[in-house]
């Protein structure tokens, strides 16, 4: 056993390039503690991510961390995992780089049930590029994009993520520290795919009900609500409110997680490996001809 | 006689393929060297189809040009396929006898075959076996007893492949063989033509090139396998799907190319040797995580099977127009390795070696096969694996992860040691964003400068690879001939040729196409006035990448045509023969 790790274990030098107030110190610092309560030793973390502001939160740790392309870190994760199911793998990035260009993928991931764990820092806007419409952004919004106003219904990321099937959803904010690192330690030990939906507000493009301030009096805890996380039809339903309330905890936990695919892989390597080893030498050797 | 070049054509259920396939295990099992090549029409099941076997007693280097033999079943359908089955005077021309005579306008004026069979195959077919199903049997027969297709190769085919099936049907098949051999006694050629015993007739492997580069892969040590299903490379995916979970890999079929080299390239930053695999389509999918690849200096194997392009172009026939694409589909400056295998077995020299540069360098690789490789059957010497070297990345020794390890530390060879998640002390930051040597993202126009000289002359030393390079012919020769991919075993038969008729020619294959080794074209270019470079693309891609890199003579020029239909070794000749004119 390892000498018990602090929080301190898990941060690294570099200086955040996040505005100042911005929503993702919070879920950086959430993610210190939960990692720190997890206690895994960072070299067996890998923390892979895709493009945008949040998505540089990988090099704000310690962990192996994979800053990869736009969209494509669900993906690149899996195969982290599948590779070396013994790591603990971390997935984060925006609600752009989660659902809009790397849409494709979220299905998928959620399907394969890998044990992964996927933070989304959504902020209904792409602040990166300065402002644009995001796939989150509320009907309506006037952005740099959209200077008359949107004209498209945001996607709902929890709705999306339920109904593909995800084992454990669940929903935070920084306006509640506590409550969020709760959620993202449960969502890492949870034993199957995992997503937190953290409502992450962008200080300079984000709109003034999306800020901390207001979260503090809109959030609502689904426990207060009196909401059976093992429900994953009265989830469905809360799930809708999505863009009109600010449900906080968990969703859906799936009682009885079923295997994970990386699991299945396991076992199903280890009873195709029965019997004596194959050399690699020995390949070519079903394609000669007596 | 050294060589024959069969091809039948039929519609489905006819079982023109598995007679095909028949007549190659048949030679291949009595040491003779052969190759087959399927073409197929539009429906997925079914349908017409076509295949032409060469067999011969000397190593196979193509699928040859005008058929010896060509075997009609009914015209329509070998029409179909006359492009794929090209006929002339010298071609033995045998048709099924209800079929009729062939028409007037099967072949241009003087291509028509002067030797026309007309045989009663379902006929005979129906009198031995008691079913016109194997009047493709006959076939094979008459093969044996005009050229000698030894009958005991084709016995055992028959045996594999009816004993399941049951003695009845293996009984049946074996009467319409005596039939169409019978057949063949009674109706002699006009000139007898033998195909000649091969002189070492050791046992062979039979494979496809698809085959043979997954199993490389395996050899080579792949662990990972992120894919999506597209032809013609489906079947790599495929065969590691099976066989790579023996070894203790893992295949994921991802839901799109993006996903397949996302997750391959997962998989090499976690430590392990990775591969997909896609054709042109799923190469331009894939070419932004390629380029992350580069940037964050992992190892990986991307196979691009070619086929006809751009966009869907026509899937189920070779092309070589992948080129410009391996090569320059980037963003920024970028140094990619490209590879081309000539020949189902090189595939496995080539495949070994992607690995080897991928992990040695740190860097993605490119195999760039193509659809007649990858999909044509060929006999193989057995292969001695031992003589392969197999490299593996350059680790940090435990006293580098101990005083603060640099994962992008740069060397003077440009590799910096390559650790892994669960490596402590390792642990650093892998990113597609410019970096330091310890992996901090950076704007730094004077770290990104240093960091793409690294970059790049990590990859010099394949400026001297001439291992990778095939050369043969005088060092002096005036002419040359330059081909790459499945074209250069056109070209070496064309060579052959060539020197055969004295022309004073030498050949240069490249299995390393990029980057261009400029000091070994230069010194092979040293003594050439003329020449061709003979490729199977419309815009002649190599012979362009060449003029980009090497200064060509001007009598170097381009033999290039768009895919689908192969070279064939005498019009190579012919045009060979022209450039050599030039040099008067």
């Amino acid at each position: 056993m390892s000498p018990a790790l602090g929080l301190g274990d898990y941060k690294s030098p570099l200086k955040p390039i996040w505005c100042p107030g911005c929503g993702d110190y919070g879920v950086l610092q959430a993610l210190y503690r939960a990692l720190g309560a997890v206690g895994r030793p960072p070299h067996e973390i890998a923390f892979v991510s895709g493009i945008g502001c949040s998505s540089r939160i990988p090099g704000y740790t310690t962990a192996y961390g994979f800053n990869t392309v736009h969209g494509r870190a669900l993906p690149i994760a899996q195969g982290v995992k599948l590779a070396n199911p013994d790591l603990l793998v971390i997935v984060a990035g925006g609600d752009g780089d989660g659902f809009s260009i790397g849409g494709g993928h979220v299905p998928h991931a959620i399907r394969r049930n890998l044990d992964l764990t996927y933070l989304v820092m959504d902020n209904q806007v792409y602040g990166l590029t300065k402002g644009q419409l995001s796939p989150t952004s509320p009907r309506g919004l006037k952005t740099v994009t959209s200077p008359l106003g949107s004209l498209e219904q945001p996607i709902n990321p929890l709705l999306t993520v339920l109904a593909s099937g995800a084992g454990f959803v669940a929903q935070a904010t920084p306006a509640d520290m506590p409550g969020m690192t709760a959620l993202i330690e449960e969502a890492i030990r949870y034993p199957g795919f995992s997503f937190v939906n953290i409502q992450s507000p962008c200080i300079t493009f984000g709109e003034e009900e999306q800020q901390l301030k207001a979260h503090k009096s809109r959030m609502k805890s689904l426990a207060s609500l009196g909401h059976d996380p093992g429900n994953q039809l009265a989830a469905l339903d809360l799930a809708r409110a999505y863009g009109t309330e600010l449900y906080t905890g968990v969703f859906y936990r799936n009682p009885s997680p079923p295997p994970t695919y990386d699991a299945l892989v396991r076992l199903r390597q280890a009873e195709i490996q029965r019997g004596e080893p194959r050399p690699r030498a020995r390949v070519l050797d079903s394609y000669a001809r007596s | 006689m050294d060589d024959l070049v069969v091809g039948l054509a039929g519609s489905g259920g006819d079982g023109v393929v598995s007679a095909g396939e028949s007549l190659l295990a048949a030679a291949s099992s009595q040491g003779f060297h052969a190759l087959m090549t399927k073409s197929f029409g539009s429906q997925i099941r079914g349908g017409e189809s076509s295949c032409r076997v060469r067999v011969s007693s000397r190593k196979v280097l193509n699928p040859g040009g005008v058929l010896d033999v060509a075997v009609a079943l009914n015209w329509e359908d070998f029409r179909r396929f006359g492009a794929e089955l090209p006929i002339g005077p010298g071609t033995v021309l045998i048709h099924e006898a209800k079929a009729g005579p062939p028409p007037a306008d099967l072949a241009p004026a003087g291509r028509m075959p002067r030797e026309v069979v007309s045989v009663p195959l379902a006929e005979l077919a129906k009198s031995s076996a008691g079913t016109d199903r194997a009047k493709t049997t006959v076939v094979l027969g008459i093969l044996s007893g005009w050229f000698g297709v030894p009958k005991e190769g084709l016995d055992r085919g028959l045996q594999k492949k009816f004993a399941q099936k049951g003695e009845g049907l293996l009984d049946a098949n074996r009467k319409a063989l005596e039939s169409g051999i019978s057949f063949a006694t009674h109706h002699p050629l006009s000139a007898t033509r033998v195909l000649g015993r091969p002189a070492v007739g050791g046992p062979k492997m039979l494979c496809d090139g698809n085959e043979m580069c997954a199993s490389a892969a395996i050899f080579a040590g792949c662990e990972f396998f992120g894919g999506y299903p597209i032809t013609p490379s489906t079947e790599v995916m495929q065969i590691l799907s099976r066989e790579l979970p023996k070894y203790g890999g893992v295949v994921l079929q991802a839901e799109d190319e993006i996903s397949g080299v996302g997750a391959a390239v997962g998989a090499s930053f976690a430590g392990r040797k990775s591969m997909t695999a896609t054709s042109g389509p799923g190469m331009s999918l894939k070419t932004e995580v390629l380029g992350l690849a580069s940037l964050a200096e992992l190892p990986l194997v991307l196979l691009d099977v070619q086929r006809g392009g751009p966009s869907t172009g026509i899937p189920t026939k070779p092309e070589q127009s992948d080129l410009f694409q391996a090569a320059f589909s980037a963003h920024g400056d970028v140094l990619r390795p490209v590879l081309a295998p000539t020949s189902v077995e090189d595939t496995f020299r080539v495949t070994v070696e992607a690995f080897n540069l991928a992990e040695r360098y740190q860097t993605p690789v490119v195999i760039l096969s193509d659809q007649e490789i990858a999909q044509r059957k060929e006999t193989v010497e057995p292969i001695d694996v031992s003589r392969f070297e197999l490299v593996e990345r350059l680790r940090p020794t435990p006293e580098q992860l101990a005083e603060g390890y640099q994962r992008f530390a740069d060397t003077p060879s440009g590799v910096s040691p390559l650790s892994h998640p669960g490596m402590a002390g390792g642990n650093y930051l892998a990113a597609g964003i410019e970096h330091d040597a310890r992996g901090a993202p950076t704007a730094s126009g004077a770290i990104h400068a240093a960091m793409n000289a690294k970059r790049f002359r990590k990859l010099a030393p394949l400026q001297e690879r001439s291992d990778l390079f095939e050369t043969q012919g005088p060092a002096d020769a005036p002419l040359a001939l330059i081909s790459w991919g499945s074209s250069a075993g056109v070209a070496r038969e064309a060579f052959a040729l060539a020197r055969a008729r004295g022309l004073p020619v030498k050949l240069l294959v490249p299995t390393l196409l990029y980057p261009v080794a400029e000091p070994i074209y230069r010194a092979f270019l040293a003594s050439v006035r003329a020449g061709l470079v003979l490729e199977l693309s419309h815009q002649g891609q190599l012979y362009r990448i060449l003029r980009m890199f090497v200064d060509l003579p001007p009598g170097v020029s381009s033999f290039a045509r768009s895919g689908a239909q192969p070279f064939r070794a005498d019009e190579v000749l012919e045009r060979l023969e022209q450039q050599a004119g030039v040099l008067r």
